[in-house]
């Protein structure tokens, strides 16, 4: 062994301590995280790595509970609000959202954004009877299995029911179509193409071409000239933003002018503007997507109250954060309905309360969604936003067609 | 029918060459770093990821147009890859090779924290230098060859591969500075003695490695879009095509390079049939890097390496 | 100080190290212990990379695959590998579930197999080309996992979480009289094998096997001069560094109740490999520090535990995204300047220093 071992074992002492020191028995209340003045909520977001594009939505959060706080609060609570980098890495996750609980008290999990990471923590914190709230995904599993996960609640329409509304869309008005789909192997590439299947039902329109792309890919041409060469006259993109961008580049690329549908991820107005190449490329237009919030860039909510909210709210807040990411306005959104929700937990504030309030909300006036969309959960009810609006992207913008859709599952 | 299927084959290969030209860049800089001084740089993606932004704010942020952005980003990133070598590398170069490696993991960690830190994760887009050139060459975007498009852009990234090859050969084999290059790579002790200012040429080779990362990254990120990971599923293949091609050999990365982006390509339309359906999407990775693996174990000097013979 | 003293102070001091270990649970909160168990889960990986790479010469920049294999083992051996709440996708060969402790053994059997399988083509590798190639395999395990979803799970990967088989994540484990945490089951459950991989470890390397190893790092012509079969003892030290991994591994599984593709990425490869140097090759003892550094220092990086120490402002601005990735990679960089051994050889260097004190003053 080493000369002086000794000295070795007591560093090791040494360091080990140090380590454990700040990381002192934390304090133990009825219910964690929350006092009468404050309540910490924590979340992780992947701030690095492959999704770092959605790192927005947390801040967009933040940026409205800091508003918040500084009128006072919610029922004069200030909130709190930690987020964590998961890297978009599963594993990760675990361990980061281990540490809200157990190390910094969290009154609940808000908003963690990615399915297989909600997937992954779901048993643990139900075990552990923290509210898993609003989760950023949209499997259908939250709102399916809600029953033998009573403390997890998602927030957007599953996408299953987006890609049904797409299925359903294109057996009504386009006869006989043959569609290729380019989606992303996984849980959300293929539930949106599950329900495109079950939304064409047994119309005479038809996915006859399928090809999916891993998140590693360095780019889709491949994948595109495939589906190109399936003979198909519409092109399904259920991919996320930067692989949208090249579906669209890589199209044009091969002069193919299919009828495009995007998924809503990548439905966003900036995402469109990058793939329209300065307006070189021409096969956006008529782009159909679904969307549930408000568009920055879009100039019917110039004056619309709500977004002159959005947009002071991110100038005060968040300083430098791109005002015309829609990834700001989905984490408000989240947000707005969690400050509702601490408003009506008054006094009795408790992990249980919070998710019976979760589960019987009935709130219309969330102003960063498109108007008419409501946040509704009720007994049998566990999906909170089940409406979406169909758009078409005309001359480099959104314009709305057809009232709002519906979906039914509950 | 057959026709048909015939067409559809070559737009796979034309594809594939497209992506082929992609790799082959970022493996060029790849090369020039080992060839000239003896060092995998790991963090070759990331550096050419934040030429590209350095491009990118250029004009996006602070107005310029296109051309002189596309030619300061040049000169920034030779300068920043000499400054590199001098600050980074020089302290650790002479020891283990685990630490230099350390340090170049070091450097990847800490430019890829830079980008995200400084500019965020949204996708950003930058203009093809080919755009202006096509307008005053007139050349169109698309070509259409029997059934199968080409695409003009592909055309001129491959061409610049080509290009730097040519450019690189040349100053390797014709020039002085180039003989200086190579002798310092191979044998700092004796280059010393002949009058050889063996510590500026090993910095000189990062200028010029990060100089082809900048060119890479301007000529891929119009494509497949801009953002802090634009490099690292890149990273993987271009390891993938210097090993293939040779990892001394420019000439062998931009082959490498072409033949990897032909090779997925042709597998992955092989794959409707029956005998090769086993190869799907989440094994294009997967095939490259197996290919690495048979090139090193059985010619580990690639396809126009030289052979290193051990002398005992 | 002869060999026999030396060895005794050894073994007192391990002695010490294992008492400190057992009691350190009473003095620290709950969440601790289950960073302290990560802590000693890659204290039994690194045990293993040094061997390969330390006392062997040869560069592994993916031994996370062998801590993958390990990890998916376990998981599979646990959850018993059919369509379950577990693993909606699996459909494989291996029916019912296993108690996870007896998975480890067979998770570092089944890794450190693999382990000589690319032991023995890799002979006809050595450094940087070697490094792509451990480099290639670590980033193309994770897909090929993916791949073959009847027995990975695919994708979703496999949750262990509430599994029968999973001891402590739903009910205490009652053991001797006293109830444990899960916390501070995983606790002891990684610490008695990392003590007992640390012991293992210092048992094979100090006879002729570590000689051997070491004849093969410092010069592999001199080595089969003096008769060292490089096949041989390289591919027993890919083996025996595989298994350690492969434990290492299915120990991983069992503390974050989850495995899928992406838990065991190329990032992991390279923080074992950065474990190994900073704790300074060769040696065993730094590889403790190792391991704290790599599980401590991103933490540290984004404000953990020590954000209260710096002033605001600074945190302000390391706390953006990407902020901690700077810290991290600059520290790093840093360390290789300062001190270029790692931490062991930091402490080979303080020991020297104090003994040849000791000899000049007794030359006087």
């Amino acid at each position: 062994m080493r000369r002086h071992p000794a000295l070795v074992v007591l560093a090791v002492a040494a360091v080990l301590a140090l380590a454990a020191l700040p990381g002192a028995l934390a304090g133990s209340s009825a219910d964690p995280g929350v006092t009468a003045t404050t309540i910490l909520i924590g979340g992780t977001s992947p701030l690095t790595g492959p999704a770092a594009a959605y790192a927005s939505v947390a801040r967009g959060a933040k940026a409205y509970f800091d508003s918040v706080n500084a009128t006072g609060g919610a029922a004069k609570r200030k909130i709190e609000y930690k987020i964590v980098d998961d890297g978009y890495n599963p594993a990760q996750t675990v361990q980061a959202v281990r540490r809200l609980v157990e190390q910094d008290d969290v009154f609940a999990v808000f908003n963690t954004l990615g399915t297989e990471h909600n997937l992954a923590i779901r048993p643990y914190l139900n075990q552990n009877k923290v509210p898993q709230l609003f989760v950023a995904s949209g499997a259908t599993t939250w709102g399916r299995d809600a029953a033998e996960f009573p403390w997890t609640i998602g927030f957007q329409p599953s996408y299953q029911a987006e890609g049904l509304v797409y299925g359903q869309y294109i057996a009504k008005t386009k006869k006989g179509a043959k569609i290729a789909v380019l989606f992303q192997n996984d849980s959300y590439g293929k539930d949106l193409l599950v329900g495109l299947k079950a939304g064409l039902g047994r119309s005479s329109s038809k996915v006859i071409a399928a090809e999916p792309y891993e998140v590693t890919a360095p780019d889709v041409g491949s994948q595109i000239a495939k589906l190109k060469a399936s003979g198909a006259n519409v092109l399904a993109i259920f991919a996320t933003p930067t692989f949208a961008i090249q579906a669209y580049v890589f199209a044009n690329r091969l002069g193919w002018r299919p009828l495009v549908i995007n998924n809503g991820v990548s439905g966003t107005a900036n995402i469109m503007l990058i793939a329209s190449e300065g307006g070189k490329n021409k096969v956006v237009e008529g782009t159909i997507t679904s969307s549930i919030l408000k568009d920055p860039t879009d100039p019917r909510w110039k004056n619309d109250p709500g977004m002159r909210r959005y947009r002071s709210i991110l100038a005060k807040y968040a300083n430098g954060a791109n005002v015309n990411d829609i990834y700001h306005v989905y984490g408000m959104a989240a947000a707005f309905e969690t400050v509702g929700l601490f408003k009506r937990l008054g006094a009795n504030a408790t992990r249980a309360r919070l998710m019976v309030l979760a589960r019987s909300v009935t709130s219309a006036g969330n102003p960063f969604l498109l108007p008419g969309i409501s946040v509704k959960t009720g007994k049998g009810d566990n999906f909170p936003i089940q409406q979406g609006q169909l758009q078409r992207w005309t001359k480099g913008r959104w314009v709305p067609f057809g009232g709002l859709w519906t979906s039914k599952r509950n | 029918m057959l026709a048909a299927a015939f067409a559809d084959f070559m737009q796979q290969i034309v594809a594939g060459l497209a992506s082929g030209g992609i790799y082959a860049l970022l493996a060029l800089a790849l090369v020039i770093i080992h060839r000239s001084t003896g060092v995998i740089n790991f963090a070759q993606g990331e550096m050419a990821t934040l030429s590209t932004y350095i491009a990118w704010t250029l004009i996006a942020n602070h107005g310029w147009s296109y051309w002189p952005a596309f030619f300061a980003t040049l000169g920034l990133s030779f300068l920043g890859g000499v400054a590199t070598h001098r600050i980074v590398i020089r302290p650790v170069e002479r020891g283990n090779l685990l630490r230099i490696v350390i340090v170049t993991i070091g450097l990847l960690i800490a430019i890829n924290g830079f980008v995200i830190w400084q500019w965020s994760g949204e996708p950003q887009q930058l203009d093809s230098p080919f755009t202006s050139i096509f307008g005053w060459l007139d050349i169109p975007d698309t070509v259409d060859i029997g059934g199968v498009a080409i695409s003009m852009r592909d055309v001129g990234t491959v061409a610049v591969a080509l290009g730097m090859v040519v450019l690189l050969w040349g100053l390797f084999q014709f020039t002085k500075v180039g003989l200086a290059l190579r002798a310092s790579a191979v044998n700092p002790e004796e280059a010393r003695l002949v009058g050889v200012r063996v510590t500026w040429m090993l910095a000189l080779g990062w200028g010029l490695a990060a100089t082809l990362g900048a060119v890479a990254g301007m000529l891929t990120a119009p494509t497949v879009g801009l953002d802090p990971n634009l490099m690292q599923a890149l990273l993987i293949y271009a390891f993938a095509a210097a090993v293939l091609g040779g990892i001394d050999s420019p000439f062998g990365a931009v082959v490498g390079g072409l033949l990897l982006g032909v090779m997925l390509n042709v597998l992955s339309f092989l794959s409707q049939y029956r005998l090769f359906d086993w190869f799907t999407e989440e094994l294009r990775l997967p095939t490259a890097l197996v290919i690495i693996l048979v090139v090193l174990l059985v010619r580990p000097a690639g396809l126009l390496g030289h052979p290193e013979v051990k002398r005992v | 100080m002869s060999p026999r003293v030396t060895r005794i102070v050894g073994f007192v001091a391990f002695a010490a190290f294992a008492v400190f270990v057992a009691v350190l649970p009473a003095f620290i909160n709950d969440f601790k212990a289950q960073q302290y168990a990560y802590v000693g889960i890659y204290l039994i990986a690194l045990l293993g990379l040094n061997i390969l790479t330390g006392y062997t010469g040869q560069i592994s920049l993916g031994h996370g695959a062998f801590m993958a294999v390990g990890g998916y083992t376990t998981a599979i051996l646990m959850a018993g590998n059919e369509p379950s709440i577990a693993c909606s996708s699996c459909d494989g060969p291996i029916g019912g579930g296993m108690k996870d402790i007896w998975t480890i053994p067979i998770a570092g059997l089944v890794a450190g197999l693999v382990g000589i399988a690319f032991g023995l083509p890799a002979l006809r590798l050595s450094g940087l080309y070697l490094a792509l190639a451990t480099f290639a395999i670590a980033v193309a395990l994770p897909p090929f996992v993916k791949r073959f979803e009847e027995l990975t799970g695919g994708g979703s990967g496999i949750n262990l979480f509430g599994l029968p088989e999973h001891t402590g994540s739903i009910t205490n484990l009652e053991i001797f009289g006293r109830s444990l945490t899960f916390n501070d089951w995983l606790y002891y459950l990684s610490w008695v094998v990392a003590l007992v991989a640390f012991a293992g470890a210092w048992l094979a390397l100090r006879g002729r096997t570590g000689r051997a190893f070491r004849a093969v790092r410092d010069s592999e012509t001199a080595a089969v001069s003096s008769g060292v079969s490089l096949a041989r003892y390289k591919t027993l030290a890919y083996g025996i560094s595989a298994a350690y991994a492969g434990v290492a591994g299915g120990l991983y599984a069992i503390a974050n109740t989850f495995v899928n593709p992406d838990t065991f990425p190329i990032a992991l490869s390279i923080f074992l490999l950065i474990g190994v140097v900073v704790g300074g090759l060769g040696g065993l003892t730094g590889l403790v520090f190792g391991a704290i550094f790599i599980y401590f220092l991103p933490l540290w990086a984004q404000g953990e535990d020590l954000g209260s120490l710096l002033p605001n402002r600074i945190i302000e601005e390391t706390q953006k995204p990407g902020g901690p990735a700077i810290v991290y990679g600059v520290i790093l960089i840093l360390l290789m300047f300062v001190i270029p051994n790692g931490v062991g050889g930091l402490f080979r260097r303080v020991g020297q220093l104090l003994t040849s004190r000791r000899y000049s003053r007794s030359a006087k």
